[in-house]
């Protein structure tokens, strides 16, 4: 066993394990911390896959950004934990047995008899000064322009829906305003009045 | 490497819509509530010369640019113009309703013009990458459109669900992409045709990619058994956004469909043909008989639905061109028929009044002659009654299927099309032997009417000239 | 030596889990969320793989999109939660039965 093949093992098993932990957890914090945990460990098996660029951008988007707003929004809406769990187990043996049938079924297919290392040779490692990102880089903005394009489009409706699904004025609620603030002249504020002086009660 | 400007010729649609939505984003904030029109007035000035770019740009052959990521072919030209105008009638209710509920908010045009980006992106994809943005850029807007009404309990459930479901069926099709590249090593249409055709069909992974496919489309087509959101999603979300995911959207369905699995993946077509009739007989099956049982009328309309998508798979399973035409001419009709029978819907509520059960079409004749005589075309295009457009779309698809010898097949989808007859009948019954519950006033818009009245009685005027509609399917397939 | 098999079988573990994730989480639709960025975890491993095997950058590309439709996906998603959560004080799937198809 290779030191590679080693490291292979430990973060499978360990995003395996993280894995379980998200579906089975009560909990939606701990469910959430576990897919950090599982995000960490694919990286880990991304970058033996050499795609390093792609392993940095799921730590940093993924568990940056992603997770963050998951764990912000459980926090925000500070659900009830403790309600009921009694019909939890009711689609558990269910879920299970499919999952099982279905895992059985890949495995068949994707097992070593069609993609073992007989049939699809491990790869020669790139040299020490091969850069992953520069590679990407090079086709994402000449060959994949226009999904690249696309995926921009995508992010702009993401903004919109989720601006316009959640912002609401209530009317009861003050705000400010900038631009008016900085548009205030000081006439609009203080008005001098003029009037005779009066006498001082002696 | 060379860029040549030329390449954007046949991308103008899109980059024109683009445009277009990016502006109108913007002047939408500037305006009033009282100038609220102007957004809706530049939505269809920009879907009206898109239509007209996009019939600038068309030719009889293929291009492919982008480094094989775009394809412009007249298949891809007709299904464009028919989404637009299938939207623009769609906007032109959705005013009318959106005014009526006192929720005219410019986001649901912009969305609906992202959404129809998504829709001619996915028309004219020439690869997985690029069909899966398309699908995903309809799909997060529509999402978005059934929770608009953000105080409704029924819109925001309605939307939940059916963002829950798609995302499971885009992971469904991710992991069948991942697979057809894992066996063929491409992402382009062509290049994975050509590799199957050399690599032989008796690949195991190849097919099992494309069980996984095939249930990613049947989910979003809406198939029987992955139908389970289309019924919820028509009742729970605002009727236009209902009528607007009920027409253009399938037009773009069947295109995933045919360049998925013609374009890409025709040397399977022995394996995917099993898989289509199986969802093709359950949808006709289960849509027919269920919509009996139905007292609201949107969910009647979804689960007939159901059953229009049986027929449009029923024709693309044929695995012929014909096929492919006769589904093509399904869809686009499917497409004015929903519409139609939303903007019925639409014209007949009022505020705090949706119009959506059967029995509020009581004695419809008497309230208003023209509009019932609209509906009756709707129901009887919908029924498959001659002469309407309908019967022939039925017609095509069904000489399609017996062509290649599944007269099984075609004998089942007839069957189930009399059962469903049944419920469409019910309401022109309704509508003219019944005494009406409500008497008040019918009030639409005058536009509203005008185009409404087309629109009807174009499902008679196809019906009775589809010629011209069928020349259009056949270029695209030629 | 790690095989191709061994990326695949990974990732088809994962797919399974997050299947029967979907199952057995119908009180929380977070958690359902979360199943869905594993499903789309498992797709990522399987592109990766491939990708390096066939000694291509297409399936690396491809996992590039995917990452950024999914994080627009639960941008979305959440946004859809709130509005759920404001509406009806409650993220039970089985207590949104107002709709039931």
């Amino acid at each position: 066993m290779t030191f590679e093949l080693f490291l292979f093992y430990v973060f499978s098993a360990a995003l395996l394990y993280a894995a379980t932990m998200v579906i089975t957890q009560r909990n939606s914090v701990h469910s959430a911390l576990f897919l950090v945990l599982a995000f960490c460990c694919a990286a880990g098996v991304w970058l033996l896959a050499e795609a390093e660029f792609l392993a940095i951008v799921l730590i940093l988007v993924y568990v940056g950004a992603v997770m963050v707003l998951f764990l912000f929004v459980v926090m925000m809406l500070d659900v009830d934990q403790a309600s009921d769990r009694a019909g939890y187990m009711k689609y558990a043996p269910v879920g299970v047995l499919i999952a099982v049938v279905l895992a059985i079924e890949l495995m068949l297919v994707v097992g070593p008899g069609n993609f073992g290392l007989d049939k699809f040779a491990s790869p020669i490692p790139h040299a020490a000064d091969y850069s992953n990102t520069k590679e990407l880089g090079r086709v994402l903005y000449t060959v994949y322009m226009y999904p690249f394009e696309l995926a921009a489009v995508i992010l702009l409706v993401a903004i919109i829906a989720a601006i316009g699904l959640t912002l609401r004025k209530r009317p009861q609620t003050r705000y400010q305003d900038p631009a008016k603030q900085v548009q205030v002249k000081a006439a609009d504020r203080v008005r001098i009045v003029k009037m005779a002086t009066e006498k001082k009660w002696s | 490497m060379h860029f040549d400007s030329s390449t954007l010729i046949p991308v103008l649609p899109e980059i024109f819509i683009l445009t277009m939505v990016c502006l109108i984003m913007i002047i939408d904030l500037f305006l009033d509530e009282s100038q609220r029109q102007t957004t809706y007035l530049l939505t269809q000035i920009s879907l009206a010369v898109t239509i007209f770019i996009t019939l600038l740009v068309s030719s009889p052959e293929t291009q492919v640019v982008f480094d094989g990521s775009y394809i412009r072919d007249p298949m891809s030209d007709g299904l464009k113009v028919f989404i637009c105008i299938i939207s623009m009638v769609a906007f032109v209710y959705s005013k009318e309703y959106l005014l009526k509920h006192d929720q005219f908010r410019g986001d649901f045009f912009v969305l609906g013009l992202f959404a129809i980006l998504g829709m001619m992106v996915m028309v004219s994809s020439a690869s997985f990458l690029s069909i899966y943005l398309g699908l995903e850029l309809l799909s997060l807007s529509l999402y978005a459109m059934v929770a608009f009404d953000r105080d409704s309990k029924t819109g925001s459930e309605a939307a939940m669900k059916y963002f829950m479901l798609g995302a499971i069926a885009s992971g469904m099709l991710l992991y069948g992409i991942s697979m057809i590249y894992g066996a063929t090593g491409h992402i382009g249409f062509s290049e994975v045709a050509s590799a199957v055709a050399t690599s032989g069909t008796d690949n195991t992974v190849l097919v099992f990619g494309l069980v996984f496919l095939v249930i990613g489309l049947a989910f979003k087509l809406g198939a029987v058994p992955f139908h389970m959101w289309m019924p919820d999603v028509y009742h729970g979300a605002p009727t236009p956004v209902a009528m607007f995911i009920g027409s253009a959207p399938k037009l773009a369905a069947f295109a995933l469909a045919i360049r998925m699995l013609v374009d890409g993946l025709e040397g399977l077509h022995a394996d995917w043909q099993g898989m289509l009739i199986i969802l093709a007989v359950l949808s006709m099956a289960l849509g027919n008989v269920v919509a009996i049982a139905q007292t609201n009328i949107k969910r009647m309309l979804a689960y007939s639905t159901i059953s229009h998508v049986g027929f449009i798979m029923l024709g693309i399973l044929a695995g012929t061109n014909e096929g492919y035409i006769s589904s093509m001419f399904y869809a686009i009709t499917y497409g004015i028929m929903a519409v139609c029978s939303f903007g019925i819907i639409i014209a007949f509520s009022r505020k705090g009044f949706e119009a959506d059960q059967l029995d509020d079409y009581k004695g419809l004749h008497e309230r208003s002659p023209w509009f019932a005589l609209m509906m009756l075309f709707v129901m009887f295009s919908m029924a498959g009654v001659p002469p309407t457009v309908g019967f022939f779309a039925k017609l095509f698809v069904l000489d399609a299927v017996i062509s290649v010898g599944l007269t099984n097949i075609a004998l089942i989808a007839v069957f189930f099309s009399i059962i469903g007859v049944f419920y469409y009948i019910r309401i022109i019954k309704l509508m003219y032997f019944d005494k009406p519950v409500d008497d008040t006033p019918f009030e639409a818009s005058i536009d509203t009417k005008v185009v409404l009245s087309v629109n009807g009685t174009s499902l008679l005027i196809l019906g009775l000239f589809p010629a011209s509609l069928l020349s259009i399917c056949t270029a695209a397939f030629g | 030596m790690i095989a191709l098999s061994d990326f695949l079988i990974l990732s088809a573990i994962l797919f399974s889990l997050s299947i029967a994730g979907i199952f057995i989480n119908r009180k929380n639709i977070i958690i359902l969320l979360m199943c869905v960025e594993l499903m789309l975890l498992a797709v990522n491993i399987n592109f990766i793989a491939f990708s390096h095997f066939l000694g291509d950058t297409v399936g690396q590309v491809f996992v590039f999109f995917i990452l950024t439709v999914a994080a627009a996906e639960a941008a979305i998603g959440l946004a859809i939660l709130i509005v759920v959560f404001r509406n009806r004080r409650t993220i039970d799937v089985e207590e949104l039965n107002t709709l039931n198809g």
